[in-house]
């Protein structure tokens, strides 16, 4: 009944705050900061947040169903969420110390300060070991150089979690997350990225120089960042499964308002076979989708290791919401090229899903290692 | 301290319903529901009353096990504790049935309450019967179609505009009345709240035995009407439908109904003017 | 002792008279419905100098013969009449005391109230007083075979229509819609009884306590009394696409509303709201743009006689409401039957 009546109830919120704006704030590549206010008192920006910190505590599946309800209505509002929420919070609650927590989360739970994680660069994107970031050690702080690129959230973050390396002489070995606050000196934000889709969110370039942190803004030790990156990616993965469903439900849900309205040889589309049958394949698999994602963020919630289950609920959602729109377009016909509808917009937007927070490819590489290492 | 007790109803998110022949009833269980607006409007009220002079809230609600939504919902607004009336024998109630078994159950439920607050109407029924009703039932003076109240001590003081006249009204505590749906949009749920509402929430479920109900007062069977018929004043409704190029759609409305449209505004639509 | 024959009463709303006649309207059904099964029609008044004009000042009209007469005038063949200056205001309690004590007393067969937002609420409380059964804003009454008054009432905003009988209690009673049943014409040569109600000589006190009413000049009811309405909703998708309506419906001499989702978005004013928590709407003619027709919003659209609607979906439950069903997009319908509009009108 729970996840029911949280359904329910951030539909209601999506289709009252986002739905007369969610066109409009993609064409003109607006971040609706109006509606970023009205979500702070509602736990938008805490969904998992302990309530210790002012945060819900929700479960897992709750969270999915919230971020798959804004993104069901504006993908690039659910994506704010999602990577503040999955990759922003969830890093500093998993490995942050007493202290970090209590300085950082508060704020971010609040919704005052948007988080961001910044890993990719110009030459670091599948291949986090490009990355060239520096944290270099002077006394007790550590001075920060480096542009991290594709910053989602980049435009309005106020903590970003910048991965560097602490040592160039070894790499992998001594990478770190640290957490830097825009009012920081020696951060800047690059500017707002043009992209196909998402738009409404400001996606940018951080600038980081001679940034100046202390040591007891480093999450972990030096050396821990590759860890603390691939357990983040994991968590950030459901959010983004979740927010591929999303996308998927509203074209499937206007594919099939618009088959029934739709005449073409005196009939409405829907009673033709083709248009059956594409309805019934988005139907089959968004429900496939689904489940895997729920059972992703269950075994996340006992306790488990859950890398491989969010690998696959990530590539199998963003793929299928990239077929979905693709369809979704196909069915509307002319009308589904033009902005006058929506489906051209998840279609835009669906596109990234298979890309950002591990390519399909990434996700195929996790996915293969897990059943390879599977005894026989 | 004021108690303070909402009665919410959950009503269906759908525009019409099927009708049961058999049982004489809607088939009200194959839709969603969703908390009736004006109930949502006593339940903001009420929070106005408990941030502003303190007091606990109970929300209170008869329906099928599903109605339970509707008690997390207001607990997760703010609501201090929800009590579910749910009982296959209380299903084809009429008002004054439905005014009962609220008010036996308030008693039970809620003794020494200070204030009932109700939406002024549903969106299903739209009786407005209930409130009124159920004020006969606890036998304390209510007054509906409230727009705003203040409550200071034992005295609730409200203002409403009925039938052209602007009153103000005063009553003393245990009172009850019917709330007008607010102009301002209804807050949003919290999420933290509904997370806590489904962890830990004090949500009693009662049937008609615990509360106390005499069984030949009570569902269709302890009602005064009944319904023969029921139907759908649209179904067969033989309207025109346009559609096309928005140009030929428009021509077709001047060639078919410009003296209609004419006589309503008072011109000549007939030709066009060169 | 011939039996005491059956009546059908109504109750006199007078306060308003005579913007509102909904109790004329209702003498004139209870006669029709009262030939049907050998009634006599009687009204019932609780009030205090009630043969004075009480209405509203604007619209006095001098051959008001106090409201009993007019009554009687209007098809009642009697009239009950509590005149005291404890009954000054309409005060709830002791109306329905009143009433209570009246109808145990004399029995009568039917009730009939307008629905009136003081008739709603004076109906459902002489209705539990008695442990009667009441339908509440019928737009229809009938006297079926087995010879019960049939109470005709929509639900779920007009969608559903009932229809309910009291088949065992007694009285039977309905409030009624003003507007749906036609008044007879006022006959002065009508003769009636009046009865005397006498009052306790000690009434409780109400508990609740009028402290202040005051009058209202008859505002303004533009939207509500407007021919012509012309009414937005979602589906224009933007403020600028809405604000186009108000040039419609200055050509056409009319008013705009808006759906609860507009007015919140704030594309229109509060003032603009047509739903069952805003204006309810009569207009001859209605045009209805990108609303797909929740129940709130429909339930006030219900007495317009000539509904066109606009929507993308067809099956949107205002399309199948509507007389005429245009399936395209809302914006492009509005400006279009603007431009051909300017043609035609000189």
């Amino acid at each position: 009944m729970k996840h029911k009546v949280v359904r329910k109830a951030v539909r209601m919120f999506a289709e009252a705050e986002l739905g007369p704006i969610a066109h409009d704030i993609d064409r003109d590549a607006r971040f609706p900061l109006e509606v970023v206010e009205k979500m702070m008192p509602l736990h938008f920006f805490g969904l998992q947040a302990p309530k210790a910190y002012g945060g819900a505590e929700m479960d897992t599946i709750s969270y999915a169903i919230v971020i798959e309800e804004i993104s069901r209505v504006s993908a690039a509002v659910g994506l704010c969420l999602t990577v503040h929420n999955s990759v922003g919070i969830y890093p500093i609650v998993r490995f942050g110390t007493e202290e970090q927590k209590n300085r950082f989360l508060p704020a971010m739970a609040r919704g005052e300060r948007i988080g961001a994680f910044c890993l990719t660069e110009a030459n670091a994107g599948s291949d986090a070991g490009g990355v060239e970031t520096v944290a270099l050690r002077d006394d007790r702080d550590y001075v920060i150089n480096g542009t991290k690129i594709f910053v989602t959230n980049g435009g309005v973050c106020g903590t970003a979690l910048i991965f560097a390396i602490t040592d160039t002489q070894n790499p992998q070995r001594s990478a770190g997350v640290f957490i830097v606050e825009k009012e920081n000196p020696g951060f800047a934000v690059g500017e707002i990225e043009d992209l196909c889709g998402m738009r409404a969110n400001p996606v940018s370039s951080l600038f980081l120089e001679d940034c100046r942190v202390p040591e007891t803004n480093m999450l972990g030790r030096p050396g821990d960042g590759i860890k603390i990156g691939l357990a983040t990616l994991d968590a950030g993965r459901l959010g983004i499964a979740a927010q591929a469903l999303g996308l998927a439900q509203a074209a499937f849900e206007d594919s099939v308002r618009y088959s029934k309205e739709r005449q073409q040889f005196r009939k409405p589309i829907s009673s033709f076979q083709t248009i059956q049958n594409y309805l019934a394949d988005m139907a089959t698999e968004i429900d496939a989708g689904r489940l895997l994602l729920y059972r992703a963020c269950a075994v996340k919630d006992a306790g488990r290791p859950f890398g491989a289950e969010a690998a696959m609920a990530k590539l199998y959602c963003s793929e299928l919401a990239t077929r979905v729109t693709n369809t979704a377009v196909q069915i509307h016909g002319g009308y589904g090229y033009s902005k006058e509808y929506d489906v051209e917009r998840y279609f835009r937007d669906a596109k990234v899903t298979e890309i950002y927070e591990g390519t399909s490819e990434v996700q195929r590489m996790v996915i293969s290692r897990a059943v390879l290492a599977q005894r026989t | 301290m004021l108690k303070l007790v909402v009665c919410i109803k959950q009503v269906p998110m759908v525009s019409e319903l099927p009708w049961d022949p058999a049982k004489g009833t809607l088939q009200r269980d194959l839709a969603e529901g969703m908390m009736n607006p004006a109930c949502r409007s006593a339940l903001d009220t009420a929070l106005r009353i408990k941030e502003t002079a303190g007091g606990k809230i109970t929300a209170i609600t008869m329906g099928p096990p599903m109605a339970e939504e509707v008690l997390r919902e207001a607990i997760a607004l703010g609501a201090d504790r929800g009590v579910l009336l749910s009982d296959r024998k209380m299903a084809g109630a009429d008002t004054s049935v439905t005014s009962y078994t609220l008010a036996r159950a308030i008693e039970k439920a809620c003794p020494g309450f200070d204030l009932v607050l109700c939406g002024f109407s549903t969106s299903d029924s739209e009786t407005a019967q209930v409130g009124p009703q159920l004020a006969e039932e606890l036998d304390i003076p209510g007054v509906a179609y409230v727009d705003e109240i203040e409550i200071s001590g034992h005295t609730v003081r409200m203002r409403r505009f009925t039938d052209n006249f602007l009153e103000t009204l005063e009553m003393d505590l245990p009172g009850l009345v019917t709330v007008n749906a607010g102009r301002y949009a209804p807050r949003h749920v919290p999420l933290g709240g509904l997370q806590a509402a489904f962890d830990g929430a004090d949500i009693v479920s009662l049937n008609a035995a615990e509360i106390g109900l005499d069984p030949e007062r009570i569902g269709a069977k302890g009602s005064a009407t009944k319904i023969l018929n029921v139907y759908s004043p649209t179904a067969g409704k033989k309207n025109i439908v346009l559609t096309g190029a928005p140009k030929r759609i428009v021509e077709q409305i001047f060639e078919r109904f410009d003296d209609k449209i004419g006589g309503a505004i008072g011109k000549d639509l007939k030709t066009e003017r060169k | 002792m011939t039996a005491k024959k059956r009546a059908i009463w109504v109750f006199g709303d007078y306060r308003n008279y005579f913007q509102n006649r909904v109790t004329l309207q209702l003498l004139s059904r209870a006669r029709d419905l009262a030939a049907r099964i050998d009634a006599e029609v009687c009204g019932v008044v609780f009030g205090y100098r009630t043969d004075e004009w009480r209405g509203d000042v604007d619209s006095y009209n001098p051959t008001f013969c106090g409201v009993v007469g007019e009554y009687i005038a209007h098809g009642a063949d009697k009239v009950y009449l509590a005149d005291d200056p404890r009954l000054d205001a309409y005060s709830m309690e002791t109306y329905t005391l009143l009433m209570e004590q009246l109808v145990k007393r004399e029995k009568p067969e039917i009730i009939l109230i307008g629905a009136t937002t003081f008739g709603r609420e004076f109906a459902s409380r002489v209705a539990k007083r008695l442990a009667t059964g009441l339908t509440a804003d019928c737009i229809g009454l009938d006297i079926n075979d087995d010879g019960l008054l049939v109470q005709i009432a929509p639900s779920f905003g007009g969608n559903l229509v009932a229809e309910i009988v009291t088949p065992e209690r007694r009285p039977q009673m309905a409030t009624v819609r003003p507007g749906t049943f036609q008044e007879i014409p006022h006959d002065k040569s009508r003769t009636g009884k009046v009865v005397k109600v006498p009052l306790p000589k000690s009434l409780p006190a109400d508990r609740v306590r009028l402290v202040r009413s005051e009058r209202c000049p008859q505002r303004e009811q533009k939207l509500e009394d407007a021919k012509v309405v012309v009414c937005g909703g979602r589906g224009l998708g933007s403020k600028k696409k809405f604000a186009k309506l108000f040039e419609l419906a200055d050509l056409l001499g009319g008013e705009v509303g808006a759906t609860r989702p507009v007015v919140y978005a704030d594309w229109a004013d509060h003032e603009a709201l047509v739903g069952q928590a805003g204006k309810q709407i009569k207009p001859q003619i209605l045009l209805s743009f990108g609303i797909s027709g929740a129940i709130q919003h429909t339930a006030a659209c219900n007495d317009a006689k000539f509904i066109i609607a606009v929507n993308k979906n067809p099956n949107a439950a205002m399309m199948k409401r509507a007389d005429v069903a245009i399936v395209s997009d809302a914006s492009q319908i509005c400006t279009t039957l603007i431009q051909e509009l300017k043609r035609r009108i000189r």
